[in-house]
């Protein structure tokens, strides 16, 4: 690159410059100008902190809304509404399990060991698979439908705000378990591997929230 | 192509790796938009031509609105189908013209400023469009569905479903949920690319104003449009499934509606703000250009978009009316806002005094506030004073319990709309000619701010003064008795105006841009001081041959400079490029 296509000027400049023709610096020489900008290291994991920071305010929004209905509400749970707390119980352990296989998985690739990068992908798509199930278990037995109460629409709506985040996560996961499996990573380009544990991790805080919220908040049993 | 020689081996693996089709492409030629484009410019300039249809089509309905409300016990529509009009015109104008315009030169224009080859995410840049495609075309299809008449703000009939049936609120809830969601993957794109792409040297103090109120917008959107996304999202529950959040107590199935206000002003109150940033920025960026000179003080003005941003969380209950105990706080807080806009525009005056003194003659000041761009900006300047005078009264008088009335009406159509619509104009005026290679008529120009901003003017204070007579903004008629009829002949009179000044734009957007016949632009059509302005316009699909040296948030003005110095001997001293 050795001509700069800077402007010529134009007829109609506001300001009377002198001649611009060339941009060169005052020694004749031309711009040493910069590259122009190319995703740096970190691209996609930092977008990926900007989308979940958005969607922690979605929940944000299903939450607070929860607790101002339920400041508002005598019996809450309504009277005669009973949930199991095993499939939230067994949910949390699973999604703490997940949350070290994700990062197992990132790293190992850093370790540049790409078959137990493969295995902890596996194990983290079949967790969340794993919760999956018990989410949509949970759903079956509640004995109540989405518009019987506002508890019963929040509950509705929050798990299965987490149960949608898992479906996405683990599509996700699988592209990534199959780029992992294609040697698409290495010890110093796995980005878009470190983006996606940052939304599994997310989604693992997702449950928490979820749980706190409903069940650590509220009386069971 | 996209691959320079100064590339090391692992940038071009990245490429090869991640780019996949779309954005490695090594030849200049791109795909037709409509088959996998995913160049920003392309992307960015269909976001404007859409919220263009959309802000006539506003208009058009804004007109058939006045047409009903200019004398008194009119009977051009029906109360129902103004109930409609209204509604859509407020949708309209803030979700599918204000907010698609900046998303659209947001990202045709930030990857040029700061100097990057690209958007950060280019498909999912395409992606976004396109999903915001559907969502408008949803929301624009609600009334045809069935009656939709809630206001903009989704206010009453909406949460409780009285007497609205049929699915046409259901279509514009999802579809605005849709809208919302494109807007926030545009704003992460514009966040990543700013913070990601920037071209060495330009670090994040040097970003251009505009960029950096791209920056501050995209943070408020990511923070705020969520919080409606999760809103519509209960919303839609209540209304298609049958659910009860937030349709009250009266059915005793013990949902809140007090929470649907709230949350919805958390979210909307803030975007409107976002709404108004882009076009500060743009104003910063357009006063220094054509100033001929660094603006007065760069980093001030970035230091009070910020502000503003931050700011902009802290008014949402004046709009709500059921917060009796918060009153003050949000008094103070919808106050607060309006200083660091006022510094703002303290500092573009400061700007052109200075070069007013470093001017002898005067002459490359008066010829650079004469141009189109300028004209715009400068009109902005008594849309935006009105508005945040109007904005001081109506920031006292936050959360009373009382109906909405024309004060309010007329506030918001000074400082969101009126301010941000002109701005975008101005906007587009600067900038399109880099995307698209020509420029608008300037003689146009000229016609075109005297009707969109007199029009503005007109309406606004007609809108105030219906304020003062306590007019509620609901009312589809009102009898002659009432005394309302020369306020809103008034307001219909500068409607008409503002119509006939947007049908100029249209007319020259459509010869200037679309046939062909504008001035060639050139690549530096206005002398400009970013880096946008030293590649050719239109861009090449990988934005940059070579860049200049990057020491200052005006490396093109810092290079005319230096040239200036170095030919002091031949030439006189151009009088803008002061040191």
């Amino acid at each position: 690159m050795t001509v700069v296509a800077v402007p010529a000027a134009a007829a109609n400049l506001p300001v009377p410059a002198a001649d611009l023709t060339p941009i060169v610096l005052p020694t004749g020489a031309p711009v040493p100008g910069p590259t122009p900008g190319r995703p740096r290291r970190g691209t996609a994991t930092i977008g990926a902190l900007l989308l979940v920071t958005a969607d922690a305010m979605v929940l944000a929004a299903l939450v607070a809304t929860y607790l101002a209905i339920k400041s508002g509400s005598s019996a809450w749970p309504p009277v005669g509404v009973r949930v199991s707390t095993y499939p939230p119980t067994m949910i949390s352990i699973t999604a703490i399990m997940s949350a070290f296989s994700v990062q197992w998985a990132v790293y190992s690739t850093r370790r540049q060991d790409s078959r137990n990068a493969a295995i902890a992908m596996i194990l983290t798509l079949f967790l969340g698979a794993a919760m999956a199930n018990l989410e949509w278990l949970s759903f079956t037995r509640t004995g109540f439908g989405v518009r019987a109460h506002p508890y019963g629409t929040l509950y509705y709506l929050l798990i299965g705000y987490h149960l949608v985040h898992l479906v996405l996560a683990v599509i996700m996961g699988l592209v990534l378990a199959f780029r992992t499996m294609a040697g698409h990573f290495s010890n110093d380009r796995h980005d878009p591997l470190r983006a996606g544990a940052v939304v599994w991790q997310y989604g693992n805080v997702v449950w928490f929230v979820v749980l706190t919220t409903l069940f650590l908040l509220s009386r069971h049993g | 192509m996209a691959v320079t020689d100064t590339e090391t081996e692992a940038e071009l693996d990245a490429t090869a790796v991640e780019g996949g089709s779309g954005h490695g492409r090594p030849a200049d030629v791109l795909p037709p938009v409509w088959a996998n484009g995913t160049d920003h410019k392309y992307i960015g300039s269909l976001f404007v031509f859409v919220a263009l249809v959309f802000l006539v089509v506003g208009a058009a309905l804004a007109l058939v609105m006045r047409a009903q409300l200019t004398s008194a016990d009119a009977d051009v529509v029906g109360a129902r189908t103004y109930a409609q009009l209204f509604t859509m015109h407020g949708t309209f104008s803030v979700f599918l013209f204000l907010l698609p315009v900046w998303l659209g030169l947001g990202s045709a224009i930030v990857p040029l400023q700061v100097g990057a080859a690209r958007i950060a995410f280019p498909r999912l840049h395409a992606m976004s469009f396109w999903v915001f495609v559907i969502g408008g075309a949803m929301v624009a299809a609600a009334p045809a569905v069935s009656d939709v008449f809630s206001g903009w703000a989704l206010g009453s009939p909406i949460p409780e479903k009285l007497g609205v049936r049929g699915n046409g609120p259901d279509f514009l809830i999802l579809g605005l949920a849709l809208v919302c969601l494109a807007a926030v993957l545009v704003s992460v794109n514009i966040l990543v690319t700013i913070l990601q792409l920037r071209a060495p040297g330009l670090t994040l103090r040097r970003v251009p104003l505009f960029s950096w109120s791209m920056l501050v917008s995209g943070a408020v959107m990511i923070l705020a449009l969520p919080i409606l996304i999760g809103a519509f999202l209960m919303l839609f529950v209540d209304r298609h499934y049958g659910a009860s959040l937030f349709s009250g107590y009266t059915g005793g199935r013990g949902g809140n509606p007090l929470v649907w206000p709230r949350l919805f002003w958390f979210g909307a109150y803030p975007f409107l703000w976002a709404l108004l940033i882009p076009a500060l920025g743009a104003v910063s960026q357009i006063v220094a250009t054509f100033a001929g000179r660094r603006l007065f003080s760069h980093d001030r003005a970035a230091a009070v978009l910020g502000a503003v941003g931050i700011l902009a969380f802290a008014g949402w209950g004046s709009e709500v009316r059921t917060l009796e105990r918060a009153r003050p706080m949000f008094i103070v807080g919808a106050l607060v806002i309006l200083a660091p806009v006022a510094l703002l525009v303290l500092n573009w005056l400061a700007t052109l005094r200075l070069a007013d003194k470093e001017s002898p003659d005067r002459s490359g000041l008066r010829r650079g506030l004469g141009q189109a761009p300028m004209l715009w900006a400068l009109g902005m300047l008594p849309v935006l004073a009105l508005g945040l005078a109007a904005a001081v009264v109506s920031a006292l008088d936050a959360g009373r319990d009382a109906h909405t009335n024309y004060w309010q009406a007329g506030q918001q159509h000074a400082l969101y709309f009126g301010a941000a619509t002109i701005g975008a104009v101005a906007a587009i005026n600067f900038w399109g000619p880099k995307l698209w290679g020509r420029r608008l008529s300037e003689t146009l120009a000229k016609l075109e701010v005297l009707a969109i901003v007199g029009g503005t003017l007109l309406t606004v204070l007609g809108m105030l003064a219906l304020g003062v007579q306590d007019m509620a903004t609901h009312l589809p008629t009102y009898a002659s008795d009432d005394g309302w009829g020369p306020a809103n002949l008034a307001v219909t009179a500068g409607a008409a105006v503002m119509g006939l000044g947007l049908l100029l734009l249209v007319a020259d957007l459509l010869v200037s841009i679309v046939l062909q016949k504008g001035l060639q632009a050139g690549p530096d059509p206005w002398g400009g001081q970013t880096l946008e302005w030293a590649t050719p316009s239109p861009p090449p699909p990988h934005n940059f041959d070579a860049l200049p040296e990057i020491r200052s948030a005006t490396p093109l003005l810092d290079l005319r400079t230096a040239q200036a110095g170095t030919a002091q001997s031949s030439v006189d001293q151009p009088q803008g490029a002061a040191r």
